[in-house]
């Protein structure tokens, strides 16, 4: 007897469990969640064309329109199984470049992101080279009781407006 | 009032013909009678433009809606605050705003007590006449704030919600003063050159007038960032919108100037290369206004219906091909007095790698901002250039800044020997690991974000360095108390200590932004009343939901109740606010803020049931970027205050004296 209940008693755990766990799965189901890193990975890849300036991750739905039919959309894609990158091909090629939120890093596209790090690096070897030249002849002049006097700036500077200040009052 | 303002402004755009004709003729025959004449009218064309300012104000403050700006941008409910604050929320409006300022500026130069009996006055005030008279010609032909409609409308259109906010009333104003601001360096720069003069003075007045006009572009940017962060519901602060960015390049631009003009001080070096950073942000100004008021970038600040972008354009054209042509006739005398630098590792050398960085900043703004332009003239495809593309590409090359930053105060000027570097350096290396280290054991493992604090640990050591080692040497010869010691030694190096201060406020605002941008947490959540969401260590009760009226708006408005481990903080109410004379309803976020984080509670939407929809988000260490925000103002008061201790700026004694 004993045992028939505990098997009762283990089936009705089961059973509870299944229903809450269906339960949760259908919750899950009906609510999407639109702040979750997976959701944000995606929608954030795309600007919403309302006008407010802001992606789909980040358009508020009451303001804007168009917004809920997108995220709806994308979550669908979602479950189907389509990742971030084959979400933003299928909206690039039905919708054009524009709909991204940044250019892509292929073709024309590709200068966007490397052009300011190439004119930096461009920049700083001229810096280098100009610094070269500057300091060749120059650096080997000075002499390390020079150094050593340079390396103390900051008491230089305060004994000399003490002595600044001093001569004022005298003088 | 419309005579009145009409005449205000045509008479103003007639002074200040006047006023440059009669000065650039003083100048010419040497004539101090001319030039006095010229003065008289730089002070008239300042009244003429006050006067068409308080007229516009006047006509906004009584709500006369016969005339179309005031029609456009007012209604009879708005509190008069905002009426009066829309005299910057259109085109005409805020360019009479802008020439306010910049006939301010002038007049103050001009009978600056300062400046008295300087022989650039007369060229800085034609140069700055220049630009008002542009101005004067777009107030009085092509964006005139006087225009009356031909019937007179029982209420205005009212003004945009989104401008009803206490920090709109500030950030346009402030961000003006800065803009027109770098107008004036620019005129001292080009006054200097065709003087053939850029000595101590000219560095120290246009050094001056370059941090007024950053000061107020920072505080501009600042108050701009924290409206949209309490008034657009998005929860940031920096979309790198065109506009934005706008004025973010020429305040890199300043930036540069006001570092490199130290190795000008110094060592009389790179005098062509300052003297462009001044054109390049004065241009870059003018480059703003073009963006905002042209229509060729999709932005949500831009002014509605505007063409003036192209008049800003050929002005720009004009002004750089102008300045460029001036700085080349001047070249080779500015090029003679070039020194040397000693070594590769110097503070000089450390200011170099600063002006790279900065300036490869603007131009990565400026280029992400134009390149929808080009990829469609180049490939005929519009593409939208937003907000993770300027965080990519900025932050590498704003923490190699923050590096820099860190580094340079223990560089000696001229040469660092490796001893020194030994000395200054290996503590604060040290104890930058050990943080670091110390972070990824707690937790804390996004690369960006421990390299970011190392680099921020580094600097706050390295400038507490400065600091005490500059009130040991200080106490060393006076022995003094280290508060007095630390007060003299900051009060009577202001520039430099200010700019310590400036910096710290920066290392508190770049932990706020690191903090925000990799630690936030967001949720979504649908709730019936009585229910709870839970994030993090906050848990957020959804009371009710109601409604009121103020005026002709409707407001909806839930009531929160937000327990943080399970203390009670209070009753908080997220509301949505639906105009009377505006399509778009706005969110007003409830916010709890502490030194740690931010609740940031938006009420998104909600059902007949009573069901409603809340955004709630986590944002942390927000509160440091304001804080760091005003030492960064506080710093750059210091630097610029003449205290009693402050050297006076030398008495002129360059170029022989003609007229002044």
């Amino acid at each position: 007897m004993k045992r028939k209940l505990a098997f009762c008693f283990l089936l009705l755990l089961f059973g509870l469990q299944s229903f809450l766990l269906q339960t949760h799965a259908t919750e899950t189901n009906n609510e999407n969640d639109y702040k979750s890193p997976e959701f944000k990975a995606v929608a954030s890849q795309f600007m919403c064309t309302c006008g407010c300036g802001q992606d789909h991750y980040a358009c508020d739905m009451a303001g804007c329109a168009n917004t809920d039919a997108f995220k709806a959309d994308l979550i669908s894609m979602m479950k189907k199984g389509m990742d971030k990158d084959e979400i933003r091909e299928y909206y690039v090629g039905m919708l054009g470049e524009e709909i991204l939120t940044a250019p892509e890093k292929k073709g024309f596209s590709l200068t966007a992101w490397v052009l300011p790090f190439a004119a930096i690096g461009g920049a700083g070897t001229g810096i280098f080279l100009l610094l070269r030249r500057w300091v060749s002849g120059r650096g080997k002049e000075s002499t390390p009781e020079e150094v050593l006097a340079i390396e103390d700036e900051v008491e230089e500077e305060i004994l000399s407006s003490i002595i600044d200040e001093e001569r004022k009052k005298y003088l | 009032m419309y005579l009145l303002g009409n005449a205000a402004i045509y008479l103003g755009l007639a002074m200040a013909v006047y006023s440059l004709v009669i000065l650039m003729a003083g100048i010419k025959t040497k004539q101090q009678r001319l030039v006095n004449s010229g003065k008289g009218g730089v002070l008239a064309v300042f009244i003429c433009t006050a006067v068409a300012a308080a007229v516009l104000l006047y006509l906004l403050g009584t709500s006369q809606f016969v005339y179309e700006y005031v029609n456009n941008y007012t209604s009879s409910e708005l509190p008069m605050g905002y009426k009066l604050a829309a005299l910057w929320a259109g085109n005409s409006g805020s360019l009479l705003l802008w020439t306010f300022f910049l006939t301010m500026y002038t007049a103050m130069i001009a009978y600056s007590r300062k400046m008295k009996g300087n022989p650039m006055v007369p060229y800085i005030s034609a140069i700055l006449l220049v630009n008002t008279i542009f101005f004067y010609i777009v107030l009085g032909f092509v964006a005139q704030p006087f225009t009356m409609l031909d019937y007179v409308p029982a209420e205005g259109r009212g003004l945009n919600p989104m401008l009803q906010n206490p920090g709109m009333i500030v950030h346009p104003v402030t961000l003006y003063l800065g803009y027109v601001g770098l107008a004036v360096p620019f005129a001292f720069a080009m006054a200097a050159l065709i003087l053939k003069n850029m000595d101590d003075f000219w560095i120290k007045m246009t050094r001056r007038w370059t941090i007024i006009a950053w000061l107020f572009l920072t505080l501009g940017n600042i108050l701009g960032g924290q409206w949209a962060y309490v008034e657009l519901g998005w929860g940031g602060y920096w979309a790198w919108d065109p506009v934005e960015n706008a004025s973010f390049m020429p305040w890199l631009t300043a930036t540069a100037f006001l570092h490199s003009v130290m190795i000008q001080e110094r060592k009389n070096m790179l005098k062509v290369w300052n003297i462009s950073l001044i054109i390049l942000s004065y241009a870059l100004t003018l480059f703003g206004t073009f963006l905002v008021r042209s229509g060729v970038l999709t932005s949500v600040h831009a002014f509605a219906d505007s063409n003036l972008g192209m008049y800003f354009l050929i002005f720009m054209g004009i002004a750089v091909v102008g300045a460029l042509y001036v700085l080349m006739s001047r070249y080779h005398l500015l090029k003679r007095s070039a020194g040397e630098f000693t070594s590769f590792v110097s503070k000089e050398s450390s200011f170099l790698i600063n002006n790279l960085l900065l300036v490869g900043s603007a131009f990565a703004v400026f280029w992400g901002t134009i390149f929808p332009l080009v990829s469609e003239a180049v490939r005929g495809t519009k593409v939208t250039v937003g907000i993770p593309f300027f965080n990519t590409v900025q932050a590498p090359i704003l923490l190699g800044m923050m590096f820099v930053m860190a580094v340079c105060p223990l560089l000696a000027w001229q040469r660092s020997s490796a001893k020194n570097l030994k000395k200054n350096f290996l503590l604060p290396s040290i104890l930058s690991l050990a943080g670091m280290t110390l972070m990824v054991t707690l937790g804390i493992q996004k690369a960006w974000a421990v390299i970011g604090y190392g680099v921020i640990i580094f600097l706050f050591i390295t400038h507490y360095f400065e600091f005490y080692r500059g009130v040991k040497a200080r106490r060393k010869m006076t022995k003094e108390r280290i508060p007095t010691a630390l007060y003299k030694l900051m009060t009577k190096n202001r520039r430099r200590y200010g700019g310590y201060i400036v910096h710290i406020g920066i290392a508190f605002i770049a932990m706020g932004i690191i903090g925000s941008q990799n630690y936030d947490v967001e949720t979504m959540k649908t709730l019936k009343p009585g229910e709870s969401v839970d994030i993090e260590d906050y848990r957020i009760t959804y009371e009710r939901l109601d409604q009121r009226s103020e005026g002709i708006n409707d407001i909806v408005y839930a009531d929160l109740t937000v327990f943080k481990n399970g203390e009670r903080l209070g009753v908080f109410q997220p509301e949505k606010i639906f105009y009377g004379n505006w399509d778009q309803p706005s969110s007003e976020v409830a916010l709890q803020t502490s030194i740690a984080e931010d609740l940031y509670m938006v009420l998104s939407t909600w059902e007949e049931n009573g069901t409603a929809t809340f955004i709630i988000k986590i944002n942390p260490m927000i509160s440091w970027l304001w804080i760091g925000s005003v030492m960064v103002v506080i710093g750059s008061l210091f630097a610029i205050w003449n205290g009693r201790y402050q050297n006076i700026t030398p008495k002129y004694t360059g170029v022989m004296k003609e007229v002044a």
